[in-house]
C-alpha cells in the first residue's frame, strides 16, 4: 500500500486519500443493501474499514520484522545510530499515514472506539502500538545495553553523542500508551524498559567504583569524589534524560556511594572531630543526611565528643585546686560551646538535631564535671559569682556597653544549660542585693539588662523579687528626699547643723534575700537619735509598718579630727561599719578603752568584735597593749593619735572573710530548705486537682512540674510526701494510692 | 500574520473536471484534508488535485469556505451538546443552502470528503428541517424513495415505534 520512504507529491497523496475515502463509502451501498439484521443494526449507516485496517497492520507488521532484521546487524553506537533513524522515519510514516487514513479515523476507528473495543487505535497510536509489538520487544535489551554502555563511557571521562541517548528515552516515552485510553500516556514502558535496567547499571556502576576507590584512598579523599559523582549525576539528568528519574538516580547513587559505605564514614567522623576538620565535617554533613537515618549515629558520636571535650575543659582548670576563680570556670565552659556551636552552624548547617546534640552535651558537662562532684550546685554559684565580678564597680576593667552585653549574653548561654537554675537565683540575688545596697553595681543598664535576660529565660516569676529589690531602691531614693524636707521643716536650725548626715534604704522584707543581724548590738547614743529621728517620720507616713535594722550592712565615715593627712591641713576620714563606728565613737570619751569595755558598750558578739577590731590594729588606728595582745579580756586599747596617713579617706570597713564563706554556706542551706518548700507545694497543687493518685505518678508529675527550676531527686520527694502525710494535707489509700485532705 | 497581511498567500485546487480554482490558503485550509495535506507536503506551488469534486460543487464550497474563514476551529468536545440538538441555522447559511436538492447532496458528500465538518453538520440540518413534521409518505415524496416495504413490515415498524407517535 504505503510506502513513504521516498517522499511524496501532491497527486499521491490525493490518490491515497481519495482511494481511502471512496473504499470506505463505495461499499456502503453494498452494506446498506443488506436487511434488517442485528449484527449491524447500529441506528444508521454501516461503516466500513475494517479490511483496510487490518491490511495495515499486516503491512506494518512486515515492514517491522524487516527492521529488526536489520537491526541485528549494528551494535553499540551503529545500533542506536540504526534505531533512531528508523524510529524517527517511522513515526514520520506514521503522520502521515494518520492525515491520508483520517477518513478511517474519523467514521471506522471512531465509532469502532466509541463502542469500547479494545486494541483499535487512532491510525497514528496503532503505528506506536505495532512498533511497540513487533520492534520494540525484540530489540529493548540490546539497545538499552548500547545506552548503558554509552553512559558508562560518559562516566568514565569520555565524550559521547549524548543526543542519541535522549532520542532513545523520548522513543521509549512515547510508547507508552494507555490500554485503555489512547488519548492519554503513561511512562509504564520508559519505567520499565529504561529507568529500571538504567538504575541497576548506575548502582553496579557505583558500587564497583566506590569499592575500589575507597581501598586505594583516604575516607575524606571518598567523600569529595561522591560528592562529585553525586554533582554530575544531577547535571547528568536534564542533558538528555527524564527529570522525572531525579529522585530515583539520586536515590540509587546514594544507596552505592554512601549507604553502603556510610560505616567507613562513621569511623572516619571520630578523627574529623578530633582535628577539627571543619570543611570535611561539612562534606560528611552533607553526605549522610541524604539518607534516611544517616545522620543519627553522627549525632550520638557528636554528643559524646563534645561532652568530654567538656569535661577535659573543665578538668585542666580544676587543677587550679578548690577555690577556682569563677571567670575562668566560665570561661573554660564557654570556650567549648563557642568552638562546637561554630561547628554546628559552619560543618552542620546548623541543624536543629545537631544544636540538640550539643545541647545536650552542654547540659551534662555544665551540670556534671570535676567542680561539680560535690554537687551541681557549684556551677550555678560559680555562674553567679561570676555576673557579680562583671557587674560591680571595678576601676580596673570598664567594660564597654557593647562588651558587657555581650559578656552577659554568654553568661546566659551557659545559664541556659543549668539544672539548679533556682541556686543561680539564690546566689544571683544575694549578690545584687549587695551590689544595690553597697552601692557597687556598675551600671543600671546592665543590670536591668541581665534580669530582662533571666525573665526572657525563666519567667516573671523567677525574677519577679528581683526586680523588686530595684523598685525598693528607687523608692528609696524619693524617701530620703522627702526625708530631708522634713528635716528641714521640723528641726531647728541648731539641731538641724548637729544632725548627722544619713541615706537610708527601706527594703521589703519579703524580697530581699538579707538575714538580721547575727550578734547584738547597742548602738552608739548618736546613731540612736538619728535613727528614731528617722523611724518618726517613716511611721508618720506609713502607719503600721516595722523597720529592722540590719547593722551589719550599714556604714559610715567618721572624721579623725586628732591627726592630719601627712602634708595637708585636713583630717582623715574614716570608712566604716556601723560595728566600727560603735568602737571607735567610745574613744571620744577616753583614749585608752579595755576589751571588756568595748564589749559592755556595744554589746557585739566576740565572734564580729575582734575581726573589727583587728582591722583597727592592723591599720594602726588603735594600738593594743600589751603590744600583740589577743583580744580578749585583760587587753586595753589605746588611740593611735600618731596615725599618719597619705589617704584624706581610709577605707576600714572590710569584708571579714569568715562571714563570706559563713554566707555561702548559708546560701546553700536555704536553698535546700526553699527547695523542700517548693516540692511541697508542687505535690499539694498536684494533689488538690487530682484528688487522688499513686505515689509513683505524682513522683514523676513533681518531677515535671520542678524540673525547669532544679532536678528534684526521688528520695526527697519521698521524704516531701511523707511530710505532708505528717501534717495531714495527704492521707495513704488503698493500695499505692494517695489522697488529697482538704 | 504578516504574510495575510501585504499578500495573502494563495493555492490552486484542480476540481474532477479538471477545472483550476485558484484560493487564498487561508480560505482551502477550513478543509482538514487540504490543511493536512499543504503540512505533510509543504505548498511546492503544485495544483492540489480534488479528485472527488467538481468545478460547481467546489465553487460552492470554496463560497462558503469564504464567508467562515475566520471561525474558530471545532474543539473536540464540541459535538457534544449545543451544536448536535439544535437544528437552528444561522441566517447566512440557510439562504447559501437553498439550492436543489441534487447540488445540496453533493455539497455534503463534498463537505464529507474534504473533511470540513461545520459544513457537514450544516447540510445535514438543512436535510433534516427538510424532514422534519412530515409523514413517511411525504418524506418519500420529497426525496423521490420508492417504498420498499412489504405491508406486514410497515406494520410492525409501526408497532415498534408506537411510543414515538405524535398524538
Amino acid at each position: 500500500m504505503t510506502d513513504l520512504r521516498g517522499g511524496m507529491d501532491m497527486k499521491t497523496y490525493m490518490g491515497l486519500y481519495t482511494a481511502i475515502h471512496n473504499f470506505c463509502t463505495a461499499q456502503k451501498a453494498v452494506a446498506g443493501a443488506t436487511t434488517f439484521s442485528a449484527h449491524n443494526n447500529r441506528g444508521g449507516a454501516h461503516l466500513l474499514g475494517e479490511d483496510l485496517y487490518q491490511h495495515l497492520i499486516e503491512y506494518l507488521k512486515s515492514h517491522l520484522q524487516g527492521v529488526q532484521t536489520r537491526s541485528r546487524d549494528h551494535v553499540d553506537e551503529a545500533l542506536l545510530t540504526f534505531y533512531i533513524k528508523e524510529w524517527n522515519r517511522y513515526t514520520t510514516a506514521g503522520q502521515y499515514n494518520n492525515h491520508l487514513f483520517r477518513y478511517l479515523n474519523r467514521h471506522w476507528v471512531k465509532r469502532e472506539m466509541d463502542e469500547g473495543k479494545k486494541n483499535i487505535f487512532d491510525i497514528y497510536t496503532l503505528h506506536l502500538v505495532r512498533w511497540k509489538e513487533d520492534m520494540f520487544i525484540g530489540t529493548q535489551e540490546s539497545v538499552m545495553r548500547s545506552v548503558l554502555k554509552l553512559v558508562e563511557k560518559q562516566r568514565n571521562g569520555e565524550t559521547i553523542e549524548q543526543s542519541h541517548i535522549k532520542s532513545v528515552v523520548d522513543s521509549f516515552v512515547s510508547l507508552g500508551l494507555d490500554e485503555s485510553d489512547s488519548s492519554k500516556s503513561t511512562l509504564d514502558v520508559y519505567k520499565e524498559y529504561f529507568e529500571k535496567p538504567f538504575l541497576a547499571a548506575t548502582g553496579e556502576y557505583y558500587n564497583n567504583e566506590s569499592k575500589q576507590f575507597l581501598a586505594e584512598n583516604s575516607v575524606v579523599e571518598y567523600m569529595k569524589k561522591a560528592e562529585a559523582r553525586l554533582d554530575e549525576e544531577k547535571d547528568r539528568v536534564p542533558l538528555y534524560l527524564l527529570g522525572e528519574i531525579m529522585s530515583p538516580l539520586m536515590r540509587t547513587c546514594e544507596q552505592s556511594l554512601i549507604t553502603s559505605h556510610s560505616q567507613a564514614l562513621r569511623e572516619e567522623f571520630q578523627i574529623l572531630l578530633d582535628h577539627d576538620k571543619q570543611e570535611d565535617l561539612g562534606r560528611m554533613y552533607k553526605l549522610l543526611a541524604r539518607i534516611p537515618e544517616g545522620l543519627d549515629p553522627l549525632r550520638n558520636r557528636f554528643e559524646t565528643h563534645v561532652r568530654k571535650a567538656g569535661l577535659a575543659a573543665v578538668e585542666k582548670v580544676a587543677q587550679e585546686g578548690e577555690n577556682i576563680e569563677p571567670k575562668i570556670y566560665v570561661e573554660a565552659l564557654l570556650e567549648v560551646h563557642t568552638q562546637y556551636q561554630d561547628l554546628v552552624n559552619r560543618a552542620f548547617n546548623g541543624e536543629s538535631e545537631f544544636v540538640r546534640s550539643l545541647d545536650n552535651a552542654c547540659r551534662e558537662f555544665v551540670n556534671r564535671n570535676k567542680i561539680c562532684k560535690s554537687g551541681s550546685n557549684k556551677s550555678p554559684e560559680l555562674l553567679a559569682k561570676y555576673t557579680d565580678t562583671l557587674l560591680k564597680k571595678s576601676s580596673a576593667k570598664m567594660t564597654e556597653e557593647d562588651d558587657m552585653e555581650k559578656l552577659l549574653t554568654q553568661i546566659m548561654t551557659v545559664f541556659k544549660y543549668i539544672e539548679d537554675k533556682d541556686v543561680f537565683q539564690k546566689f544571683y540575688s544575694r549578690m545584687l542585693a549587695k551590689r544595690l545596697v553597697q552601692t557597687t553595681s556598675a551600671s543600671d543598664d546592665a543590670e536591668t539588662s541581665m534580669i530582662s535576660k533571666l525573665k526572657e529565660a525563666c519567667g516573671f516569676e523567677y525574677t519577679n523579687k528581683l526586680q523588686r529589690m530595684f523598685q525598693d531602691m528607687q523608692i528609696s531614693k524619693d524617701l530620703n528626699t522627702s526625708y530631708k524636707e522634713w528635716l528641714e521643716q521640723n528641726l531647728d536650725g541648731e539641731d538641724l547643723k548637729k544632725a548627722i548626715d544619713t541615706t537610708y534604704h527601706i527594703l521589703g522584707t519579703g524580697f530581699w534575700p538579707l538575714n538580721a543581724p547575727t550578734t547584738p548590738f547597742t548602738p552608739p547614743q548618736l546613731i540612736v537619735q538619728t535613727y528614731e529621728r528617722f523611724a518618726r517620720f517613716y511611721n508618720h507616713k506609713h502607719q503600721g509598718r516595722k523597720l529592722s535594722w540590719l547593722w551589719q550592712l550599714c556604714k559610715g565615715e567618721m572624721k579623725a579630727n586628732y591627726c592630719k593627712v601627712v602634708g595637708t591641713k585636713v583630717s582623715p576620714t574614716f570608712q566604716v561599719s556601723t560595728y566600727q563606728m560603735a568602737i571607735l565613737l567610745l574613744f571620744n570619751d577616753s583614749d585608752t578603752v579595755t576589751y571588756d569595755e568595748i564589749t559592755e558598750g556595744t554589746k557585739l558578739g566576740k565572734e564580729t568584735l575582734d575581726p573589727s577590731l583587728g582591722v583597727f590594729i592592723k591599720a594602726k588606728v588603735l594600738i593594743a597593749s600589751p603590744d600583740g595582745a589577743k583580744p580578749e579580756s585583760g587587753t586595753t586599747y589605746k588611740l593611735n593619735t600618731g596615725f599618719k596617713t597619705k589617704k584624706i579617706k581610709v577605707n576600714l570597713n572590710i569584708g571579714i572573710k569568715s562571714e563570706q564563706k559563713q554566707e555561702v554556706e548559708d546560701t546553700h542551706k536555704t536553698i535546700e530548705e526553699d527547695r523542700k518548700l517548693l516540692m511541697q507545694s508542687a505535690i499539694v497543687r498536684i494533689m488538690k486537682s487530682r484528688k487522688k493518685m499513686k505515689h509513683q505518678q505524682l513522683v514523676s508529675e513533681t518531677i515535671n512540674q520542678i524540673k525547669n527550676r532544679f532536678m528534684p531527686r526521688i528520695p526527697d520527694i519521698k521524704k516531701c510526701i511523707d511530710i505532708l502525710l505528717e501534717k495531714e494535707y495527704l492521707e495513704r489509700l488503698e493500695g499505692d494510692e494517695l489522697g488529697y485532705l482538704a | 500574520m504578516a504574510a495575510t497581511a501585504s499578500e495573502p498567500k494563495k493555492v490552486t485546487l484542480t476540481t474532477s473536471d479538471n477545472a483550476d480554482i485558484s484560493v487564498e490558503r487561508e480560505v482551502a485550509e477550513r478543509s482538514i484534508l487540504i490543511k493536512n495535506l499543504l503540512e505533510d507536503i509543504g505548498d511546492n506551488g503544485d495544483a492540489i488535485p480534488i479528485p472527488n469534486v467538481n468545478e460547481a460543487v467546489m465553487k460552492k464550497v470554496l463560497e462558503w469556505c469564504e464567508q467562515h474563514r475566520k471561525d474558530p476551529p471545532a474543539s473536540q468536545d464540541d459535538d457534544a451538546d449545543s451544536r448536535k440538538k439544535s437544528t437552528d441555522i444561522d441566517e447566512w447559511d440557510q439562504k447559501f443552502m437553498q439550492v436543489d436538492q441534487e447540488m445540496l447532496f453533493e455539497i455534503i458528500l463534498a463537505a464529507n470528503y474534504l473533511d470540513i465538518k461545520a459544513l457537514l453538520d450544516v447540510g445535514c440540518k438543512t436535510v433534516a428541517n427538510m424532514i422534519k413534521g412530515k409523514s413517511p409518505d411525504e418524506i418519500r415524496k420529497t426525496f423521490n424513495i420508492q417504498n420498499d416495504f412489504t405491508p406486514e413490515e410497515e406494520d410492525q415498524i409501526r408497532r415498534e415505534n408506537e411510543w414515538a407517535e405524535d398524538r
